[in-house]
């Protein structure tokens, strides 16, 4: 199924009261930011989004896809589903290799052509990971002893490569062990269309628009200017380098050095 | 009448899920049983917070399972006029879960509690399995296990609840409110395993001799009771009796239907 558009009608916020827009169209390839406190229904409204809500969430919204609704098996079974879902926890409980791992995975999404194509696939996804973590992933580490980057990186990649949800869903995924921007252009190359809850400004500001959540209800939208994407380039820039850092600390090197662009060259008398 | 059986492993969130369940059906009159084998105190939380009717069954010697099977009949028979009787089990066996025909079974899953073709009839004859703590592993993963639930329990619907966030709970409701209404005999989903030792006559010595002995004195004095589970002896059930006699607690005249009792 061709995903050329989401539409999201408002519904209600926790007082009952009607969300002040009429709705809210999403285009492929764009990347939507969900900001606001702790309760304020960000959650709720991934919630909607994942279920495709035809208006029997508590927020009576509805969500439409190509201005149309969506059948039912193309919301849960995963073979078919159009959405995927990015949680805040990524632990795994599967005690096998990364390999076999990702092969139980790209068998179970009916992706299964023959046994050289999945080997490939395998490599694609490995390799990927890999661009995202500083911490090499091999095909034949144990799942359970990675670390929370290479974790992340793992899931990033399988859900470009694997999973092919054209809409997916991110809570708060954190940065850390991960370069959290180039994780997201993995996802986004595709043409997908992306909601992000977070607060890190390297994506938050990343972002085609934001929508703004307050008491439940979706009360502001804001479309990300071009200042801010410069500011989120420059963080994200400061996180690789963060990551950098980190993996010569890895291998029991010094640091002596800051090599920050912002350190003035010859700044030192 | 409309019957629901929830059973899950203990911590796999039925009671969280139940009480989101509970908040999307405020339109019917509901009575709510829960089984347990010690303790619980679910039924006065779930009391609190919807004021319905509840009641709690500790079941103590016998098998939980057991015990709901030879209580619901009483449950219905008390609560005939409500619309959704739901019934809570222990859910300490996979293999007894007492999940009724003419009723909607309910697996609650803990996606984190082993592979799903380790579990019994609890899942396997489950009409709707939801499972829960899906947030905590990677989608990856609860693909994959999704995939094996539907290996074993090949005709469920499937559900992924949240007990924390209540995600899934209109689906569960919804599931609810489709389920056909009980009437006439209600009978089992599956056979239960059959109690034929000593040792489910409360005997502890390890030694075949012995267990082979108190399992022939149980037996006989089993075939001279009416195995009602009145409770006029003071026991809830009559092989709890059983095994006080056998204790040498109490005597066994003081079952009123004993066979060839004196005077």
């Amino acid at each position: 199924m061709k995903i050329k558009k989401i539409t999201i009608f408002s519904g209600r916020n926790k007082q009952g009261e009607k969300e002040s827009f009429e709705k809210i169209e999403i285009l492929a390839g764009q990347k939507i930011g969900i900001v606001g406190p702790t309760g304020s229904g960000k959650s709720q409204l991934l919630y909607d989004i994942e279920k495709l809500s035809q208006g029997e969430t508590k927020t009576l919204r509805k969500i439409l896809i190509n201005d149309n609704k969506v059948q039912k098996d193309l919301r849960t079974d995963p073979a078919r589903k159009i959405i995927g879902y990015l949680t805040q926890h990524m632990n795994f409980m599967t005690d096998t290799t990364v390999q076999n791992f990702l092969e139980i995975h790209i068998m179970t999404r009916g992706r299964h052509r023959s046994e050289e194509s999945t080997k490939e696939l395998v490599e694609k996804i490995i390799d990927s990971a890999n661009t995202i973590t500083g911490e090499e992933i091999s095909k034949n580490t144990n799942l359970l002893i990675l670390s929370g980057g290479q974790s992340r990186a793992l899931m990033v990649a399988d859900l470009a490569y694997v999973s092919e949800s054209p809409i997916i869903l991110i809570d708060e995924i954190e940065n850390a062990g991960i370069r959290i921007k180039e994780a997201l252009d993995l996802l986004i190359k595709k043409g997908k269309i992306i909601f992000l809850v977070t607060h890190n400004p390297i994506l938050a500001l990343d972002t085609d628009k934001r929508l703004v959540m307050k008491k439940g209800a979706i009360s502001n939208i804001i479309y990300t200017s071009v200042k801010e994407r410069g500011i989120a380039n420059y963080l994200s820039w400061i996180n690789n380098y963060l990551l950098n850092v980190r993996e010569e600390v890895r291998k029991g090197k010094k640091v002596e050095e800051l090599r920050l662009i912002c350190t003035p060259v010859g700044g030192e008398k | 009448m409309k019957m629901v059986i929830f059973g899950g492993t203990p911590g796999s969130g039925k009671t969280s899920v139940i009480k989101f369940v509970m908040q999307e059906l405020k339109d019917l009159s509901i009575h709510y049983a829960k089984f347990d084998v010690l303790t619980t105190e679910d039924h006065l939380l779930i009391k609190d917070k919807f004021e319905i009717s509840t009641e709690k069954k500790i079941s103590g010697e016998i098998c939980p399972d057991h015990y709901a099977a030879l209580e619901i009949p009483k449950i219905v028979e008390k609560h005939k006029n409500k619309d959704l009787i739901i019934i809570e089990t222990a859910g300490l066996c996979l293999r007894c879960s007492p999940y009724i025909n003419e009723g909607l079974a309910i697996n609650i899953l803990n996606i984190l509690a082993g592979k799903p073709s380790s579990y019994g009839p609890l899942l396997t004859h489950a009409d709707l399995v939801a499972i829960t703590k899906g947030d905590l592993i990677s989608q990856a993963e609860r693909e994959i296990f999704r995939s094996e639930v539907l290996k074993v329990a090949r005709n469920a619907s499937i559900i992924e609840a949240n007990g924390l966030t209540g995600e899934g709970a209109i689906d569960i409701a919804e599931a609810i409110k489709e389920s056909p209404e009980i009437k006439g005999k209600l009978t089992l989903k599956h056979s239960m395993p059959t109690a034929v030792c000593g040792y489910c006559y409360g005997n502890k010595t390890i030694d075949s001799e012995k267990t082979l002995k108190r399992y022939s004195l149980g037996k006989e004095l089993k075939a001279r009771i009416p195995n009602l589970n009145c409770g006029k002896c003071g026991f809830k059930s009559c092989n709890e009796f059983i095994r006080a006699v056998l204790d040498k607690k109490v005597n066994e005249d003081t079952c009123p239907y004993l066979e060839g009792k004196k005077g």
